[in-house]
C-alpha cells in the first residue's frame, strides 16, 4: 500500500532518471564524433538530435552546441539538468520513501549540475563532465537497488527506468531504421558504431557479433536480444515483472489492464521473428511498440494513480 | 560558558581541553564537514533568484550547548507542570468556561483573540491532550535560571534541526561526545508516533498516523518529511486526502485507506475549507467535520493558539497556580499588557528601553525593540499603541545568554536561546535535548532563522554517580 502520489513521483523519478543518463550518452557520442571526420559528426549529431525529437535539425552543423545545450539549457525540459532537476523534485516529494543514501547520490548530481560551476566545468572537460555524471546516475540506481526494499515503491520507480528506455531506444532505432526517415540509409561505419554507443551497446555488441558492423544486426541486437539490458525485449520482460509485482502487491490480480498490455508487448518481443520483421520493414513494428508503451503508461494511471474515486469508496 | 569568576563553566571543560588542541583550520575544517552533512542530506532551503535558483543550509554552528543535570532536572519539572496546566487551560475553556467565570483571565482576552476556535467547543479531546507537541522558547537569566519566553502550541517546528545537529555533532567531536554523559534523542520518533497513537488507542486497536504537510514549498518540508520517514507513517497532502461519510481516507495505489491520526504540519486556518479558510487548498474539506464526529483525531487539536498567545502568556503563573495549585517552576519574563490604561502609560513612557510585541505576530516580526530603535520608529509604534492597545504587549529588554561559537575561525560568544519540545498524549514527555537557537551576528538578539539566525546541538548530561561536577 502506498499513496498513489508517492507511486506517481516514484515512477517519474525513474523515467527521468532513465532519461538523464540517456542524454548523457547522446550528448557525449556528439561531442566524440566532433573529434572525428565532419561529415560523420553532422550525421551523428543528426541522429541525436532527431532521436530527441529536436526539431531544429540546423543545431547538427553545431554540435559542440547542441551537445551544451542538451547538457545545461535550463529552459529546454528535454536537457540533462531539467530531467536532473525534476527527478530530484520528485525525490524531494517523496523524501520519507527513499532511503538517505539513494536521496544523497541525486542530490549530489543535482547539486553539481546546479553550480554555477557546471558550465565551467563542462567547458572544461566537457566528457569527464558528462562520464560523471552516468557514473553517478548509476551510483544511485545502485544505491537504491542496494538499500531500498524491492516492494512495490521500487517497482514503481524501475517500471519509469524500463518505459522510458524503451521508448528512448525504440525513437533511436526508429530514426536510424524507420522507413520514415528523411535521409540515406546509414551504412557509414563511424555512424552504425556511434549509434550503438548511444545505447551504450558497442562492447556487448561486439561480443556477440564481432566488429561486423551490419545495420540488420544491430536492428536485431538493440531490438530482440534476450539479455542486453538495453534492448526492447529486455525492457518489456522488466515492464511485465515489475508490473505484476506491482498488481500481486495491490492484490489486484486479473482486474486490471496495464498487465494484459504489458505482456501482449513482451510477447511481441519475444516471438518477433528478425527475417519477417526485415520484409514488413522496421517502422511499423518500432511503431506499435513505441504505441503500446504509451497505452501501458495511460493503463497505469487510470489502475493506480488517478482513478475514479467513485468506484473505491467504501461500501 | 563563561563562568562568573572568569575561566570556565565546569561542565565545558572537556570540550574546552578539546578545542584547544585544534587549530583554526582544523575547526575550520569540521565546520565545512558539517555543512556539507547538512547540505547533502538536503536540509536547505531554496533562493529563488532570477536565472537560478540556489540551496542554502540553515546555518549550524559545530560547538554543542552543554546544560548540566541538574538545570536540566528544573527544566523538565517545569515544562512538564507548565504543558498539563495549559492543557487543562485549553479543556477549561472550550468546555465549562471555569478559569474566566472565575475572573482569574480575563473572559475578552480569551474569546476574542483571533486563536480561539469556538468550532473546538465542547469537542471531546482524548487524555485532554490539546497540544501533543509543544515547543517552548526558555532563556538562561542573568542569575542562570532558565525562564519562558514563549510557548508554541501550534505546529512547533525545529524538532529535525535538533535531531540533525546531534548526528553532525556526532560525527564532528566524537571523543568528546563519547566522554561527556549525553543524554540520547533518538527516541524522539517513536516517542512521537507513541503519542499520536496514544491520540485514537481507545476507540482503534491500531490507528493509522499520517503526516500532513502543506508541500513541497513550504520552507519545513524537509522536517515534515523526516519525521514520516523516521515514525514509518505516510507523509499526505491536501490532495491525497478523501473525506466521505465523515471518515478521512488517503488516495493509495490501491484504493482509500482510512487514516485515524493526522499530525498536522498545516495551521489552524488552513486545515478545512468548509470550516475555516475557504481559499485553503492545503487540507482536506469535511476533514473537521470528521474530527467532531470521533471519526479521526487532528493533531495539535485546533484552537491551541488561545493559550499561547503573548497576552494569555502574562497570565501563564496564575493559571498553574488556579490548576495545579503550585507556583510556576520556570518563571516568565515580567510583561506589560498595554491592554490595562496603567501598564500602556508605562510602556509608552518607556518606549526606548523596553521590547513591544504585537500579540498575533511571530517570528521576530512586528516587534519593536527599544534601545535599538530610532525615535521614527518609537513615534511610529507609540500611535499603533494608543490605537490599538490590546494588541500589544511590552517586556524589559532580555539579556539572552551567550555560548561559544565558531565565527571565522575563532571561538567567540553569541546570544542563544533554547526550544525543547514536550509530547503530551496519555503522558507528559519532555525530550531530554532541544534546539539552541543562536544568533550569529556579533551583537544581535534574534534569533529566528528567517532573521539570521543557525542553530546549534544542545547536550543535555547524565546525572554522573558519586562525582558532584
Amino acid at each position: 500500500m502506498m499513496l498513489a502520489r508517492v507511486a506517481d513521483s516514484l515512477y517519474w523519478i525513474g523515467r527521468y532518471v532513465e532519461r538523464a543518463e540517456h542524454m548523457c550518452r547522446l550528448s557525449d557520442v556528439m561531442l566524440n564524433a566532433t573529434l572525428d571526420r565532419s561529415d560523420a559528426a553532422n550525421l551523428v549529431a543528426s541522429i541525436a538530435l532527431s532521436a530527441v525529437g529536436d526539431p531544429e535539425m540546423a543545431k547538427a552543423k553545431t554540435p559542440y552546441d547542441a551537445a551544451l545545450a542538451l547538457a545545461l539549457d535550463r529552459t529546454d525540459h528535454l536537457s540533462i539538468y531539467s530531467s536532473i532537476a525534476m527527478a530530484r523534485e520528485n525525490a524531494r516529494q517523496v523524501r520519507d520513501q527513499i532511503t538517505t543514501e539513494t536521496w544523497e547520490r541525486l542530490n549530489l548530481i543535482y547539486l553539481r549540475m546546479n553550480d554555477p560551476a557546471a558550465r565551467g566545468s563542462f567547458e572544461g572537460g566537457s566528457q569527464l563532465f558528462l562520464h560523471d555524471t552516468i557514473a553517478d546516475l548509476h551510483l544511485f540506481k545502485g544505491a537504491g537497488d542496494a538499500t531500498m526494499s524491492h516492494g512495490e515503491g521500487w517497482s514503481f520507480l524501475l517500471l519509469g527506468v524500463y518505459l522510458e528506455r524503451a521508448q528512448l531506444i525504440g525513437s533511436l532505432l526508429e530514426v536510424v531504421f524507420g522507413e520514415g526517415r528523411k535521409r540515406k540509409p546509414v551504412t557509414d561505419h563511424f555512424a552504425l558504431t556511434s549509434v550503438l554507443r548511444m545505447g551504450c551497446a558497442l562492447e556487448p555488441y561486439l561480443r556477440v557479433y564481432t566488429a561486423e558492423m551490419q545495420p540488420r544486426y544491430i536492428l536485431e541486437f538493440l531490438t530482440l536480444d534476450e539479455d542486453f539490458p538495453r534492448s526492447i525485449r529486455f525492457c518489456t520482460d522488466q515492464i511485465e515483472t515489475h508490473l505484476s509485482a506491482i498488481i500481486r502487491h495491490a492484490g489486484m490480480a486479473g482486474r486490471v489492464g496495464p498487465d494484459r498490455l504489458a505482456g501482449r508487448l513482451r510477447a511481441r518481443l519475444q516471438y518477433a521473428d528478425m527475417d519477417e520483421l526485415e520484409t514488413l520493414g522496421a517502422s511499423p513494428f518500432l511503431k506499435t511498440v513505441l504505441d503500446e508503451c504509451s497505452a501501458i503508461h495511460r493503463s497505469l494511471y487510470d489502475a493506480f494513480v488517478a482513478y475514479p474515486l467513485e468506484e473505491r469508496l467504501p461500501a | 560558558m563563561a563562568a562568573p569568576a572568569g575561566g570556565v563553566r565546569s561542565h565545558y571543560s572537556a570540550l574546552d581541553a578539546r578545542i584547544s588542541t585544534l587549530t583554526p583550520d582544523e575547526l575550520a575544517e569540521r565546520q565545512k564537514t558539517q555543512e556539507r552533512f547538512f547540505l547533502l542530506q538536503g536540509i536547505t532551503f531554496t533562493v529563488y533568484g532570477a536565472e537560478s535558483s540556489t540551496e542554502r543550509i540553515i546555518p549550524t554552528d559545530i560547538l554543542p550547548r552543554i546544560i548540566p543535570a541538574a538545570e536540566w532536572a528544573r527544566i523538565e519539572a517545569g515544562l512538564t507542570q507548565r504543558l498539563r496546566a495549559l492543557n487543562m487551560f485549553l479543556a477549561d475553556i472550550y468546555s465549562e468556561q471555569k478559569i474566566l467565570m472565575d475572573g482569574v483571565v480575563p473572559r475578552e482576552l480569551v474569546l476574542q483573540a483571533p486563536s480561539y476556535r469556538r468550532e473546538m467547543q465542547n469537542l471531546y479531546v482524548p487524555h485532554k491532550a490539546y497540544a501533543n507537541v509543544c515547543g517552548s522558547d526558555l532563556i538562561r537569566q542573568p542569575n542562570g535560571e532558565f525562564a519562558v519566553l514563549e510557548d508554541n502550541l501550534r505546529v512547533p517546528s525545529g524538532v529535525s534541526y535538533m535531531l540533525a545537529n546531534r548526528e553532525a555533532s556526532k560525527r564532528v567531536f566524537p571523543g568528546t561526545f563519547r566522554g561527556a554523559g549525553v543524554r540520547s534523542i533518538d527516541r524522539y520518533p517513536d516517542m512521537l508516533l507513541t503519542t499520536l497513537k496514544s491520540m485514537a488507542a481507545d476507540w482503534r486497536p491500531n490507528p493509522q498516523v499520517a503526516v500532513l504537510t502543506p508541500g513541497v514549498y513550504n520552507s519545513a518540508y524537509y522536517e515534515h518529511a523526516y519525521l514520516a520517514r523516521l515514525m514509518g507513517v505516510p507523509l499526505v497532502e491536501g490532495r491525497d486526502l478523501v473525506v466521505h461519510e465523515n471518515m478521512v481516507y488517503m488516495r493509495t495505489t490501491t484504493g482509500l485507506r482510512r487514516i485515524d491520526v493526522i499530525y498536522r504540519r498545516v495551521d489552524d486556518d488552513f486545515i478545512d475549507p468548509l470550516t475555516f479558510r475557504r481559499d485553503s487548498s492545503l487540507g482536506a474539506a469535511g476533514l473537521f467535520n470528521a474530527y467532531r464526529a470521533g471519526n479521526v483525531v487532528i493533531c495539535n487539536a485546533p484552537g491551541t493558539g488561545v493559550a499561547d498567545d503573548k497576552a494569555v502568556y502574562a497570565y501563564v503563573p496564575e493559571i498553574i497556580r488556579y490548576y495545579l495549585n503550585e507556583d510556576a517552576i520556570l518563571p516568565n519574563i515580567e510583561t506589560y499588557l498595554c491592554r490595562e490604561p496603567a501598564q500602556l502609560s508605562h510602556v509608552l513612557a518607556n518606549l526606548d528601553k523596553l521590547v513591544v510585541k504585537a500579540v498575533g505576530a511571530s517570528g521576530g516580526y512586528g516587534m519593536l525593540v527599544g534601545p535599538h530603535s530610532t525615535k521614527a520608529q518609537q513615534d511610529e509604534f507609540a500611535a499603533a499603541l494608543k490605537a490599538d492597545p490590546a494588541n500589544y504587549i511590552a517586556q524589559p529588554t532580555i539579556q539572552l545568554s551567550t555560548a561559544p561559537c565558531l565565527i571565522d575561525h575563532a571561538v567567540e560568544q553569541r546570544h542563544v536561546d533554547l526550544r525543547p519540545f514536550i509530547l503530551s498524549g496519555e503522558k507528559i514527555i519532555v525530550t531530554p535535548g532541544a534546539l539552541t537557537r543562536v544568533a550569529l551576528k556579533k551583537g544581535s538578539l534574534v534569533v529566528n532563522s528567517s532573521q539570521g539566525g543557525g542553530s546549534k546541538d544542545t547536550w543535555v548530561l547524565a546525572e554522573t554517580k558519586g562525582s558532584a561536577r
